[in-house]
């Protein structure tokens, strides 16, 4: 196994007085696959701000490729090989499909305003690569054909794979996907399944995923994390976590998990 | 990663002698419409008997500079400045300044010593550009940088906030300057021996106050006013076509997405202003020394800044080519409805209210005027759907 | 003295902007001059009263057509709306209130008009404080209506693009020649003034140097500075202990929640317009007596003082009450020291350099608290 690209240990958030993540922790390695699972409210999604540094956490160390990343600006954490999707999508709707990916291949650019000014060779290399990069990407998700419409006019299906085309553009080494499959149909749903283990074998990303379909999750998924009232109530492989009391308690309510007997504690 | 660069590949590098000359042409060709401008089409207007249409090519012109660098702020990244007018003001007083007592200090009056390309167009004998011309185009430069400097100060604190505090500090800002040099209770020195004896830090003193600073020579012309204003123009160009623009275009469009993809928004935020300020500043220093102009802070107040916002506005924000349209015809305009002047702002406000109503992303949007999507806009037929259905 | 006369004018108007950007998140432009229009309103309605002071302006018989009109339209609309759907809508209601609105102003008018007559100059200036804060709420529930509320979803820029169109088309036409025209005039005494006690100082000092004149308190400061402290007082007792307040304050907290709980977001919204407007009208009024001189009322004084008081809000912490009524008292004392102990010319530079010190330092203001965006 390679080394971790992301360790995350003790992390809390709270917003007035709701506990939105108690000491969470997570770690990463190269071409994991991870799920992040939980009721609704659960603070799946604070997790994913609290990584990706649009909430600053509370306590709690996060380290990506072994630097803390903890209190720094998105964009620095960006930069370091961290990209996200949205749960609501946020596309960069009035811009074309393809301007949306360059747009992501920008941090990775190495000339200088000036030099785009003075379109140096240096500038026109590199704007070319990008070109190249975001056509590639689109080729890949399928929205070649698409790519000079503007993103707010594509399906919704079509969103979800920008975003996630999007963020790939940044060269990630962590990928973290918020409800990819939501509003997909079950065809959409299957062809994003093998999307998603395509780009962790091609891309050697690490992947954490949020999602509701369980479906998805435990086929895809090597682990899974699951959060209740933003503590972490279990941790292991799907088998483990179907199995779990606690995690059936979640996601039923008391009697359900008291009915069934034998299943130990994760 | 490498992925999609594979399937594309790079295509060889033109050779470096076509990219230099893709990179430095357009920068001629400004230059070379300038001179035109100036030494053919001037002299032609004012024997046609046209003098009023030479000054308006110069009003004209400023207002483009104008128009297109406030662009850069207000239409790419999506912030909101309304004191632009004050960067003007800016540039305007230090060129003023260094032009002014510069000439006296060098040579000895502030009468005008350019050459052609610096003449009104009835022009005169001798060469195209003089040491005067020297002065005045390092002049406009400074204005510029102090501009720009102004802009870093005023846009650091601001655009680490909320998008609407700019407006309220770029206001703020205008009255600041406007307040400034308008308290000054000096006049402006006349006699060249007190200017020569005055030490150099002491004479921004004198700027003429609430009475406005007289006695500049008018060096602005065709040439310098097109000069400043088609390189504004290919300068916004170049940014908005490039890696960068796009970065800027995200942040006005998900502030919270573009720093998700590695996009430091404050930072670029900052950037655009102080770039915006920069040209903000050159126009104000080509408009101090325009015939006719008496330099006053008082004029150079939040209703200027209004005239280009309203530019920037109509035109579409964000589109260069939509504010360059929006300031001929708005500096046109006026002219011809002279017998209505007062209900021009009346009107300016209603248009732009309707606008924000119906069209609110002004006549062009984003979009430039030769972009495909813009004539099947004009043509009316529907952008056409590919793939699936 | 001087210093918290106007700091509480300053307050009331702050009180709009933060009222108006707690909820809806913008900042209101044209509060400013809804201000001037109170000013110019009182001056209006005392001439018809019969003050004998100054030019008179031709709005009376404008407004008197709009209202007319107006109620026409609303009555027709209403009768229309009665005959082919069975109901009157809802709009035609809009009009009607409008125009009724309009006509218990003018209505007051007269009255205050008799009371002039009858030399009960005090009770009259109050009765033309209502019916400039009676206009001006006409005026800011038109605006919201007609300017405003389409744009309810639009992108923050739109907005504050049109807040500042509708800031400049009033300006503009209250400009033109039949409304208030381009010449600053005299507004008449309406409220008594004399110095009621005066202590401390050197008196003949001048202005820059360390000795200050001596503190005059006058009534008109006292009056001044009264009204708004009842104004604000009672605006605070509406927001915080009554139901119409604790409505405003869920609108303001989540738009879409408090939709759900039933809440009427829409009137809820025009309230606030019409609450934020009248307010700024009784500051046009109070400012009017304090400095006599009515500059045009497009006039750069106009946008500058309307500027303070949202300096005055941000300082206080933007969508804050209280810290409205704090920022405005605190910008009208700092205003009042470097007039005495510097120059009155270089005050902006000081109210604006506390803005950018105080965005620096709390960018949530005084009061305020910064939220984090929800992702
Ligand atoms: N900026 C914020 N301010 C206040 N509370 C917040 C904020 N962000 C999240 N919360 C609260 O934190 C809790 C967790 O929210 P979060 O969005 O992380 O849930 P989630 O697990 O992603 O749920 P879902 O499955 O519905 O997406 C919720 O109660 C939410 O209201
Ligand atoms: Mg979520």
């Amino acid at each position: 196994m390679s080394a971790l690209v992301l360790e995350a240990s003790g992390v809390c958030k709270t917003f007035g007085g709701l506990k939105a993540v108690q000491s969470f922790g997570i770690s990463l390695a190269g071409g994991d696959l991870k799920g992040l699972i939980g009721p609704n409210g659960a603070g799946k999604t604070t997790v994913f701000n609290l990584l990706t540094g649009v909430y600053t956490p509370d306590e709690g160390k996060i380290a990506l490729a072994g630097r803390s990343i903890a209190g720094k600006r998105p964009s620095r954490i960006a930069a370091g090989g961290m990209a996200r999707t949205f749960q609501n999508i946020r596309l960069f709707g009035e811009l074309s499909v393809l301007d949306n990916v360059k747009l992501a291949c920008h941090v990775r650019v190495k000339h200088s305003m000036w030099a785009s000014v003075l379109r140096t060779p240096g500038s026109r290399a590199e704007e070319r690569a990008i070109e190249g990069k975001a056509r590639g990407l689109l080729d890949l998700f399928d929205l070649a054909d698409r790519a000079d419409e503007q993103g707010k006019n594509l399906p919704y299906g079509d969103q979800r794979r920008l975003e996630i085309a999007r963020a790939l553009a940044t060269d990630p080494k962590v990928l973290l996907l918020d409800e990819p499959a939501a509003g997909m149909n079950p065809q959409e749903k299957k062809e994003l399944r093998d999307l998603i283990r395509r780009v962790r074998d091609e891309f050697k990303t690490a992947i954490l995923l949020i999602e509701h379909d369980m479906g998805l999750v435990m086929e895809i998924c090597e682990r899974i994390t699951v959060l209740d009232y933003g503590k972490t109530i279990a941790e292991g492989t799907p088998g483990e976590i179907q199995n779990n009391p606690r995690v059936i308690e979640a996601y039923l309510g008391v009697e359900a998990a008291d009915a069934p007997s034998g299943a130990s504690n994760a | 990663m490498r992925h999609g660069v594979d399937q594309h590949a790079m295509q060889p590098g033109a050779s470096s002698l076509t990219t230099l000359v893709r990179a430095w042409a357009p920068v001629l060709a400004c230059l070379l419409l300038a001179v035109v401008l100036q030494m053919v089409v001037g002299p032609l207007l004012v024997s046609a008997g046209w003098d009023f249409a030479a000054k308006l090519l110069l009003d004209i012109g400023i207002n483009v500079i104008l128009a297109v660098s406030l662009t850069m702020v207000n239409g790419f990244t999506g912030q909101f400045s309304i004191g632009h007018a004050a960067f003007m003001a800016v540039g305007a007083y230090v060129a003023a300044g260094i032009v002014y007592y510069g000439s006296f200090r060098l040579f000895g009056s502030a009468e005008m010593a350019g050459g052609l390309l610096s003449s009104a167009p009835e022009g005169r004998q001798g060469a195209w550009l003089t040491r005067g011309d020297a002065l005045f185009g390092l002049s406009i430069l400074a204005g510029g940088v102090a501009s720009a400097g102004c802009g870093y100060l005023v846009g650091l604190p601001s655009l680490r906030l909320r998008g609407d505090y700019l407006a309220i500090v770029t206001l703020g800002f205008g009255e600041i300057v406007r307040v400034l040099i308008q308290s000054q209770t000096t006049e402006t020195l006349y006699d060249p021996e007190e200017i020569a004896k005055t030490p150099l830090w002491q004479l921004p003193k004198y700027l003429g106050g609430a009475l406005g600073f007289s006695g500049l020579p008018f060096y602005t012309s065709l040439f310098w006013v097109w000069v400043f204003a088609l390189l504004t123009v290919l300068v916004a160009y170049r940014i908005k076509s490039s890696t960068y623009g796009r970065a800027f275009l995200s942040i006005r469009e998900d502030e919270i997405a573009s720093e998700a993809m590695g996009v430091d928004t404050t930072r670029y935020k900052v950037r655009a202003f102080v770039i915006s300020a920069f040209f903000a500043g050159c126009a104000g220093a080509l408009f101090a020394h325009t015939v006719g102009v008496q330099l006053n802070a008082g004029e150079l107040g939040f209703v200027k800044s209004f005239d280009i916002i309203i530019m920037v506005v109509l035109g579409g924000l964000g589109s260069i080519s939509g504010a360059f349209l929006a300031a001929i015809i708005l500096t046109i305009l006026p002219e011809l409805l002279r017998s209505v002047s007062e209900y021009r702002m009346v009107a300016y406000a209603t248009a732009l209210i309707l606008m924000m109503l119906l069209r609110p992303q002004g006549l062009l949007g984003v979009r430039e005027i030769w972009d495909k999507r813009t004539w099947r806009w004009l043509t009316g037929s529907r952008t056409r759907k590919r793939g699936g259905s | 003295m001087d210093g918290l006369a106007v700091g509480s004018l300053y307050a009331l108007i702050a009180l709009g902007y933060t009222m108006v950007y707690g909820i809806l998140k913008f900042i209101n432009f044209a509060h400013s001059d809804i201000f001037v229009l109170g000013a110019w309103m009182s001056y209006t309605v005392a001439l018809c009263a019969g003050w004998p002071q100054g030019q008179p302006t031709h709005i009376a018989n404008w407004v008197l057509f709009v209202l007319v009109a107006v109620g026409v339209a609303g009555g027709v609309y209403a009768l229309v709306g009665r005959l082919r759907l069975g109901k009157i809508p809802s709009g035609a209601w809009t009009l009607l209130l409008v125009s009724g609105w309009g006509f218990s102003a003018a209505g007051l008018v007269l009255v205050a008009r008799a009371l002039f007559a009858a030399d009960q100059k005090l009770v009259a200036g109050g009765v033309i404080l209502l019916v400039s804060m009676l206009t001006c709420g006409v005026v800011g529930f038109s605006l919201e209506r007609l300017a405003y509320k389409p744009l309810r979803k639009a992108p923050r820029l739109n907005v504050l693009i049109t807040a500042i169109g509708v800031s400049l088309f009033l300006q503009n036409v209250g400009q033109l020649d039949w409304m208030f025209g381009t010449r600053p005039q005299g507004m008449p005494a309406l409220l008594p003034d004399k110095v009621l006690a005066t202590f401390g100082g050197t008196p003949g000092a001048t202005a820059g140097s360390w000795d200050v004149q001596p503190i005059q308190v006058r009534l008109l400061d006292v009056i001044a500075g009264g009204t708004s402290i009842i104004l604000m007082l009672a605006l605070d007792r509406l927001v915080f202990h009554t139901k119409l307040g604790r409505a405003m304050r869920a609108v303001s907290f989540n738009e879409r929640n408090a939709a759900l709980m039933g809440i009427p977001v829409d009137k809820v919204i025009s309230f606030t317009f019409v609450l934020g407007a009248m307010l700024a009208a009784a500051a046009g009024f109070l400012f009017g007596q304090k400095y006599s001189g009515l500059g045009q009322p497009a006039a750069a004084i106009w946008v500058l003082l309307g500027l303070k008081a949202f300096v005055a809000a941000v300082v206080g912490g933007i969508g804050n009450i209280r810290g409205a009524m704090l920022g405005g008292l605190l910008i009208g004392l700092a205003e009042m020291f470097v007039k005495a102990y510097q120059s009155p010319a270089v005050v902006d530079i000081y109210v604006f350099g506390i803005l950018i010190f105080v965005l620096l330092v709390r960018p949530g203001g005084l009061l305020g608290r910064v939220g984090v965006e929800k992702v």
